[in-house]
């Protein structure tokens, strides 16, 4: 296994040796600020994720090897959790694997990768996943099931998303997401009608927390990355102040359209839904009324008052809409837009430095 | 002898019984039928049954005076029966004293004898009762001496009788009858008294009187079936020969030979032969009745008209008018009737035809035969689904074509649907002709005919092309009419007919008439000839014809088929201009939908050939949109009776399928289907690549041909792309390139060795046609061009442009300028340098997708409002204040986002922002 092989080789490089990740390309100085920020409230102590470059490199490769376009790579992290950290020493991928072979068993996969890893001594504990994303659209009902049974298992476990397309103009995009407890207790209960969601008070910012994440290198490492930094062109280099940002831009913002097309359908279902509900109320409020007028003539008469009815039986409340799904588009939007900001923001710093540039020339 | 033998030959019997057959009721009516049995010539034609029958007559007064004890009577009438028996002596003689003679000889001999013993019985008679009774019993005494020996046989026979006896009573009997005389007994009485007086003095001699009288019942009887027997002999001897009587009647006269015991059972027999005779003969009858029946019903039927052919008129029978017609009227009586052999009839009416030709009997007549053969040509198939065989309608289009040469040559021959049956003039020649029918008719059936028979026959075979050059045959026959009609027809009948020319003529392209028109002459002599004596142009024809039509015709049918007819034929000609008023003129299009399925065919056909015709001219727009409801459909070929679309059952039963194939319009009328999608698709292509290409990020755009987006669409499906095929291929091609702003690709594709063998070579002219595309194709691409690329372009040179898509540069200056004054392009022309300044208003495809988000964002909070709404109307103090607050802070949040969204607006230059303000 050429990908088992290349591991132990990386392994074997970045034994125990721990140096600080030194400022490659994009300053990680701004990332290192998170360390050691104490989320208040959240009852398991993970400061940190302790990344190892060996665990990034592989997921970069990962997806240059197998992932395309909106294609997206999915693996199993590996690690143990040391004190109020969790680091993650170790990745493998999953195999890409279409519907023609029905036998391939993810599950038995996973056990035998682990048993293997174990014997050659690496750490074999499963702490989480990770999954490439496209532009930024990764909130979907598929990662926070899985992610939610992967929470449930193992309480510590983390899913890292890599953003390849970022990472590609210049700046690593790597972000570990945890659920927050609310959430998991809402998953718990599968109560995703209105009324539950208003209960557990959540909306689509409290739905994920992100982690902080310190990518630590071994000096080995450190020597291999800054050989290839000097090996790299110039183009490459300067890709960071590429101007161009229509394009990025665009795509960002068709698929925020095609988000907002989901909102919109989604509220107009819950408009219908809501509006059905409060007719129906009206009516039962109506029926009530007019039984209790009954019951009063019949008690001046004398006569016996009505026999008790089973309302909710009459009155069957309209199906409501699963809203979790509204969170989720709720989410991915603010992600969207999260994105977007950011990028524009990092565009509009480039073009006025290109001006000032310009301005300088001339 | 029994009546057995006489019965044995069957001839005999069968005759007579078969002489019953007709006079059935014989045996009830004895005494009439004898009556009529006495005529004159039966006395001459056979004296011996006379004879008999006058001596039985006789006996019988005789019998009955017996009875009462009539003497004198009974006196009389045996003098009488002496006489009667001394004239039929020679028969007597020939054949032997009659037994019922010797009988009453006998039973009056006996009977006188006893009435002379009987004393006190002839005291009481009368004298001349008793006188008569001496004198009687003298007599008889006296002349049964010459038959004593019979009488002897006789008696003995039936019963014992002493003759002596008999004698001396018969001689006392009268010597005491005078004495008797005085006494006034009814005869009856005494009747009454004897028996009893007799019973106490001589037993056997009442025996006898029993017998006697027995035998005296049994004779009547005898009688009775006698003269029935005899009658019925009677009966047969009315149609049968003299001999056959005769031994008949011998058989009579055996079996009064008989005894009466014995009578009986013969008779009774005989009657149960009778019957089973009877019963074969009317079987034998039966059989010859069918023979002879069948023969006659079979006249009524026709097929013994086709044996009689050789002999339809009696042979020697003067043949005149009144005959033939008479004839003529049975045959056509026949018409219609079930078994009735329509090829014989048609065959009977040509020989009748024949016939009255060989007399000369006039042409009436003739034309009147002549009328009832087509009509009965066509009555030959009952099924009006059903096609006539070709033979049949050419035998038919020959009978008209007579028909026409007759009416034709003979001026003074009227005829009209209006002419009734009895006010027809036929045969008079000095006054004119007057004959019922109406030949419009007939050759609009046949027409229509002509059509089915197209209709069924395969297109691509052979006999396709045969059947249709009867066509020109078709044609002549309804120019014919048309001629007659013009002199004698009414307007109604006139216009009838131009229509059947019209129909003729629309759909022909005027070959002649074009080359005239682009100044070619005839290459040959002959060719020159030919074309001179074609007369006049088609289009001049059509236009006489249908403005008669419209100022004469009455029926609206008429008149829309004319005007669409006559549209169509514009059309053909390229006479855009005239055709497209004309039919805007008509008002077709509002009301054609209330119009009956053939003539919305006709419309859809015109409207197609409408925008083939446009197209052609170069009018794209207008190509496109006369195309565009039958195109967008996919049912053109249903639409324009062209064939059949394959349906599930449940949408068409097999009736509607049949009345659909009757509509369907012949091959040789057919408008291709490829060329008319192909005109659709390019004119379509012409139209939408440029408006695409102009507004490819507008959210609303619309799609002008739905069909050419489903063919491009296809196009795209395909996994590989090869070289295009097929039309649509190309069409398909073309459009990518014409995109790209490609146009020598999309010429390429467009006009190339396939297309123009699929396609462009079915115009008749050709050649102006792909100049007319391939300029199109430029100009088209130049718009294109600009459209897509000008964002990229700070400026254009024309000259560029021009040699870019080889248009002269005023072409490109015109298609530019038209552009910039449409608002399509923004730019303006820099005249000094002849290039096109872009001023770079159009947003960018960020800026698009920004104001389509906005747009959504929009949409979105509405919804979201909405919801609000609802929950603050419902649930009021619900919601907390933050929460409310918050909404509100969204709100002016989007407030925020809208002035910003101005803000960029009006960043945006002049032209683009007056464009788009209206829509917020």
């Amino acid at each position: 296994m050429a990908v088992l092989s290349t591991d132990r080789l990386i392994f074997s490089l970045s034994d125990n040796l721990e140096i600080e990740a030194c400022t490659y390309k994009y300053s990680p100085e701004s990332r290192l600020k998170h360390m050691g920020k104490h989320k208040p409230g959240i009852n398991i102590c993970l400061r940190s994720s302790d990344n190892q470059w060996s665990v990034v490199l592989k997921i970069i490769k990962h997806y240059q090897e197998e992932g395309q376009g909106s294609e997206v790579v999915q693996g199993v992290l590996l690690g143990l959790v040391v004190e109020d950290r969790l680091e993650i020493t170790n990745c493998f991928p999953f195999p890409q694997h279409t519907e023609d072979d029905v036998d391939f068993d993810e599950v038995q996969y996973q056990m035998e990768m682990m048993r293997s890893l174990r014997h050659v001594n690496i750490d074999h504990l499963h702490v989480g996943w990770y999954q490439s994303t496209y532009y930024g659209s990764f909130v979907s009902r598929a990662l926070l099931d899985s992610q939610f049974s992967y929470q449930h298992a193992i309480e510590e476990s983390v899913v890292l998303i890599y953003d390849p397309i970022k990472t590609a103009q210049g700046s690593l995009c790597l972000k570990a997401y945890r659920l927050t407890p609310k959430l998991m207790e809402i998953c718990k209960e599968k109560d995703f009608s209105p009324e539950g969601l208003k209960k557990a008070c959540i909306g689509y910012e409290h739905m994920f927390e992100e982690v902080p994440i310190v990518i630590k290198n071994s000096h080995l490492i450190n020597v291999l990355l800054l050989d290839l930094q000097e090996k790299s062109t110039v183009a490459d280099k300067h890709e960071l102040l590429n101007l161009s940002s229509s394009n990025h831009l665009e795509k960002s913002l068709q698929l925020l359209m095609d988000r907002m097309d989901d909102m919109s359908q989604d509220i107009g279902k819950y408009n219908t839904y809501c509006r059905n509900l409060s007719k129906q109320q009206q009516q039962k409020q109506q029926y009530l009324q007019r039984r209790q007028q009954e019951n009063a003539q019949r008690q001046s008469r004398g006569e016996p008052p009505l026999p008790e009815e089973d309302i909710s039986k009459m009155f069957k409340p309209p199906q409501a809409p699963a809203r979790m799904d509204t969170l989720l588009i709720a989410g991915q939007i603010n992600n969207y837009c999260q994105n977007i900001k950011e990028f524009t923001s990092q565009n509009l710093g480039k073009l006025f430095m290109a001006e000032a540039l310009q301005g300088h020339n001339s | 002898m029994s009546r057995f033998f006489a019965t044995g030959s069957d001839s005999e019997s069968e005759e007579s019984s078969s002489a019953d057959e007709i006079t059935p009721k014989a045996t009830g009516t004895t005494f009439n039928k004898n009556k009529e049995a006495f005529t004159p010539n039966l006395i001459l034609c056979c004296p011996l049954r006379f004879r008999f029958e006058e001596l039985t007559n006789i006996i019988k007064t005789i019998r009955n005076a017996m009875k009462i004890r009539d003497m004198s009577k009974c006196l009389e009438e045996f003098e009488q029966l002496y006489r009667a028996f001394l004239k039929s002596k020679t028969i007597v003689d020939k054949e032997g004293v009659p037994q019922f003679y010797i009988r009453l000889l006998a039973d009056l001999e006996d009977y006188l004898n006893q009435l002379w013993e009987d004393k006190e019985g002839k005291k009481k008679m009368n004298k001349n009762n008793a006188k008569a009774l001496s004198t009687l019993r003298q007599k008889i005494r006296k002349y049964n001496k010459d038959f004593e020996t019979e009488i002897a046989s006789y008696k003995e026979n039936p019963e014992q009788s002493a003759e002596e006896e008999e004698k001396d009573d018969i001689g006392s009997a009268s010597s005491k009858s005078d004495d008797d005389d005085d006494e006034g007994i009814t005869a009856k009485s005494l009747m009454k008294k004897k028996p009893q007086e007799e019973e106490k003095k001589a037993p056997e001699a009442s025996k006898f009187l029993k017998g006697a009288a027995d035998e005296e019942s049994e004779s009547d009887d005898d009688e009775d079936s006698e003269d029935w027997g005899s009658d019925s002999v009677d009966s047969g001897g009315e149609s049968e020969d003299n001999e056959g009587a005769a031994a008949s009647l011998a058989v009579v006269f055996l079996k009064k030979a008989q005894d009466g015991d014995k009578q009986h059972e013969p008779k009774k027999d005989g009657r149960r032969k009778r019957h089973k005779k009877i019963e074969q003969v009317e079987e034998e009858v039966d059989e010859d009745g069918e023979a002879e029946e069948g023969g006659w019903e079979k006249v009524k039927g026709g097929v013994p008209l086709v044996k009689e052919k050789p002999k339809m008129f009696a042979k020697g029978t003067e043949i005149n008018s009144a005959v033939v017609i008479k004839k003529l009227t049975e045959i056509l009586q026949a018409r219609g009737k079930k078994g009735t052999d329509r090829a014989a009839q048609i065959e009977l009416l040509h020989a009748l035809s024949g016939i009255s030709n060989e007399n000369n009997l006039g042409q009436g007549i003739l034309v009147k035969i002549k009328f009832n053969i087509i009509a009965s040509l066509y009555d030959y198939n009952t099924n009006l689904a059903a096609f006539m065989k070709p033979e049949m309608w050419k035998k038919c289009l020959e009978c008209i074509d007579e028909l026409l040469d007759i009416l034709f040559e003979n001026n003074n021959i009227f005829i009209g649907e209006n002419i009734a049956e009895d006010s027809e003039n036929l045969a008079i020649s000095d006054q004119p002709f007057r004959v019922r029918g109406c030949i419009l008719t007939l050759v609009e059936r046949m027409d229509e005919e002509f059509t089915k028979i197209m209709q069924n026959t395969d297109p691509h075979s052979q006999e396709y092309v045969d059947n249709l050059k009867d066509e020109g045959r078709v044609c002549g026959i309804i120019d014919r009419l048309l001629q007659y009609l013009e002199s004698k027809g009414s307007t109604e009948e006139v216009c009838r007919i131009y229509l059947r020319r019209i129909m003729h003529t629309y759909y022909k392209f005027d070959y002649k008439a074009h080359r005239r028109s682009l100044g070619l002459q005839g290459e040959t002599k002959s060719e020159q000839d030919q074309e001179e004596s074609e007369g006049e142009d088609s289009a001049i024809i059509m236009d006489r014809l249908c403005k008669f039509i419209y100022a004469k015709d009455r029926t609206d049918r008429i008149r829309t088929c004319a005007i669409l007819c006559h549209i169509y034929h514009h059309a053909l000609h390229s006479r855009w201009y005239q055709a497209r008023d004309l039919m805007l003129m008509s008002h077709l299009q509002d009301n054609i939908q209330h119009a009956d399925p053939p003539v919305q065919i006709l419309y859809n056909r015109t409207m197609v050939q409408l925008g083939i015709c446009a197209f052609r001219q170069g009018m794209i727009k207008d190509a496109h949109n006369a195309l565009l409801d039958i195109q967008s459909s996919g049912r053109a070929k249903e639409l324009l009776g062209q064939g059949l679309l394959m349906r599930n059952m449940q949408e068409r039963n097999a009736e509607q399928e049949k009345i659909e194939k009757r509509r369907q319009v012949p091959f040789h009328m057919h408008i291709n289907l490829e060329l008319l999608e192909c005109v659709y698709l390019v004119s379509a292509m012409l139209l939408e690549i440029p408006y695409m290409a102009a507004h490819e990020f507008d959210a609303r755009r619309r799609m002008i041909s739905k069909q050419f987006h489903h063919q491009l669409r296809v196009g795209e499906r395909q996994p590989l792309l090869g070289p295009p095929e097929s039309m649509r291929e190309h069409v398909v091609a073309a459009s990518k390139a014409m995109k790209m702003g490609d146009w020598r690709t999309c010429h390429s594709f467009i006009i190339n060795e396939k297309m123009n063998s699929k396609v462009w070579d079915l115009f008749p002219e050709t050649q102006c046609v792909r100049e007319m595309l391939v300029r199109k194709i430029q100009e088209e691409s130049l718009r294109t061009y600009l459209f897509t690329y000008s964002s990229v372009y700070d400026s254009i040179s024309m000259e560029t442009l021009s040699e870019m898509f080889e248009l002269e540069l005023p072409t490109v200056h015109s298609i530019i300028s038209k552009m910039i004054i449409n608002e399509e392009l923004m730019a303006s022309l820099d005249q000094p340098t002849q290039t096109v300044v872009m001023h770079r208003t159009e947003p960018t495809s960020l800026q698009n997708m920004a104001l389509q988000l906005a747009e959504k964002l929009g949409g979105l909070v509405e919804n979201n409002e909405r919801v609000f709404d609802l929950k603050q109307g419902v649930y009021g103090g619900y919601f907390n204040r933050d929460q409310k607050g918050g909404y509100q802070q969204k709100q002016n949040y989007q407030r925020d986002q809208k002035g910003g969204y101005q803000q960029k607006q009006n960043y945006q230059r002049g032209g683009y922002r007056n464009q788009n303000q209206s829509s917020y």
